[in-house]
């Protein structure tokens, strides 16, 4: 089946299999290989991507599902020039280690502070439940993605 | 994935009519959270799937004369969200925001979770409290009934081949009823719970009118402590009178030994769940007889 998606805002296309995932889409007909395979069950959250305003595990939902979407993976967050205010904060916090909960992790992170610019510990704590982290244990991502929305809210401020 | 038909039909009547046509290989597909791990893992003899999740019929939440009628496909992330869920039924929003993560939240929907029906789903106890029904559409046309009556077994409802859950409908007069819900699970995030309970009441001065109790993860169903709630039926409120419901409401259940819980450990939680919604309903009846008696 034909799947038109409009992915970090570009338009894309692909001729799929009616089973496949919007993940598997994503990484092996759009060559979009930053959301990750973890669990394939909806449990690590390293797959997630953001569908239409919401942060959804793309391991879990069919790409048909996804036809006519406006898509954001982790692709979407720096620019040519620049690191997303999120990255330069992981970066800086050591919030990562192995990296493989990145691309979720900082999407969901993407998700929390498009909605709630100012979260709190509580309100990150459980924008974040369903992205797993094995290496760090939590605490530098969210002190990272406190003090991006912080740094994102003075750039608010600034322009 | 096994190669699947993915069907997307126009209405609720087509979507029944194509299910019975194609038989029992193929499966309705709502927010696909448990559906498609299934898929993955045993897909059996599953080789279409009919996405209802779109479908008009099943969607939105409106407030009607009746009530407050949520449609089955509506997903846990928008009940989360909605102002009137917010405002006339906090307490399935607070078991709503209990169920999986932000993301399995924005998936699954409300009447997926109803259907899969595992005794410890979240959503139940919080809406057979507050007297929900649902309506379901099937090959013999549309049928109506109390939430409590959808549950037959684990993973098994009462729909008959080809029907579906199409609307869960909470009545007016329950709107707005002091309600409380809590869920005990092993970790704050993404957990089953061990148990949960909700309670509904109202009071007439000290008098505890229409006392609701349900539980989940204590026996084959989500249930009512019907026996606990005549008890409480028309009574002055008393800490010692609440703790006996509670007891009371252990004795309504059958929590089962599994690797998360012993049956004694759940028993402890019944009880200690059960005193908390009735002591948390009761406390927001007065605040409610406090603040009409300020207007």
């Amino acid at each position: 089946m034909l799947v038109e998606l409009t992915v970090n805002g570009e338009s894309r296309s692909a001729n799929v299999p009616p089973e496949t995932t919007l993940l598997k889409m994503l990484r092996e007909h759009l060559d979009l290989t930053g959301a990750k395979l973890g669990c394939d069950v909806g449990d690590c959250g390293t797959c997630t991507v953001i569908v239409d305003g919401v942060s959804v595990n793309s391991c879990l939902m069919l790409a048909g599902r996804a036809d006519g979407c406006d898509v954001t993976t982790i692709e979407g967050l720096a620019t040519a020039d620049e690191l997303h205010p999120l990255q330069q904060k992981f970066e800086e916090h050591g919030a990562l280690q192995c990296g493989f909960c990145g691309p979720g992790m900082l999407i969901s992170a993407k998700n929390l502070l498009d909605n709630n610019p100012d979260p709190s510990v509580f309100e990150v704590r459980d924008a974040l439940a369903g992205n797993l982290c094995r290496c760090t244990g939590y605490t530098k991502i969210i002190e990272a993605v406190i003090e991006a929305g912080e740094m994102m809210g003075q750039e608010q401020a600034n322009v | 994935m096994r190669p699947m038909d993915y069907i997307v039909p126009e209405s609720a009547e087509a979507a029944v009519a194509i299910l019975a046509e194609r038989g029992e290989n193929a499966c309705p597909l709502a927010g696909g959270t448990d559906l498609v791990v299934d898929l993955k893992h045993a897909p059996g003899n599953i080789n279409a799937l009919v996405d209802v999740s779109g479908l008009a019929e099943f969607r939105g939440i409106d407030v009607t004369d009746e009530g407050l009628r949520i449609g089955s496909m509506v997903t846990y992330g928008e009940i989360m969200e909605h102002p009137v869920c917010l405002d006339k039924t906090p307490e399935v929003v607070a078991a709503s925001h209990t169920v999986g993560a932000v993301q399995t939240r924005n998936l699954g929907t409300i009447g997926g979770n109803l259907v899969t029906c595992v005794p410890s789903a979240d959503s139940a106890p919080a809406l057979m409290v507050l007297d929900a029904e649902v309506t379901l559409i099937g090959p013999n046309g549309w049928r109506r009934m109390p939430i409590e009556d959808f549950f037959v077994g684990p993973r098994k409802t009462i729909l008959e081949p080809y029907e579906l859950l199409a609307e869960i409908w909470i009545p007016k007069h329950t709107l707005g009823k002091p309600s409380s819900f809590y869920k005990f699970g092993l970790r704050k995030g993404q957990a089953l719970a061990l148990v949960n309970a909700a309670a509904a009441l109202e009071l007439d001065g000290s008098r505890i009118v229409e006392p609701r109790i349900a539980l989940g993860a204590v026996a084959p169903t989500p249930i009512r402590a019907v026996k606990a709630e005549a008890l409480l039926d028309g009574q002055d409120v008393d800490a010692e009178l609440l703790d006996e419901a509670a007891k009371i409401a252990v004795t309504e259940s059958k929590p089962i030994d599994d690797f998360r819980a012993s049956r004694n450990y759940r028993r402890q939680l019944i009880r200690t769940l059960t005193r908390r919604v009735l002591e948390r309903s009761v406390e927001i009846a007065r605040e409610r007889q406090e603040q009409g008696e300020l207007h």
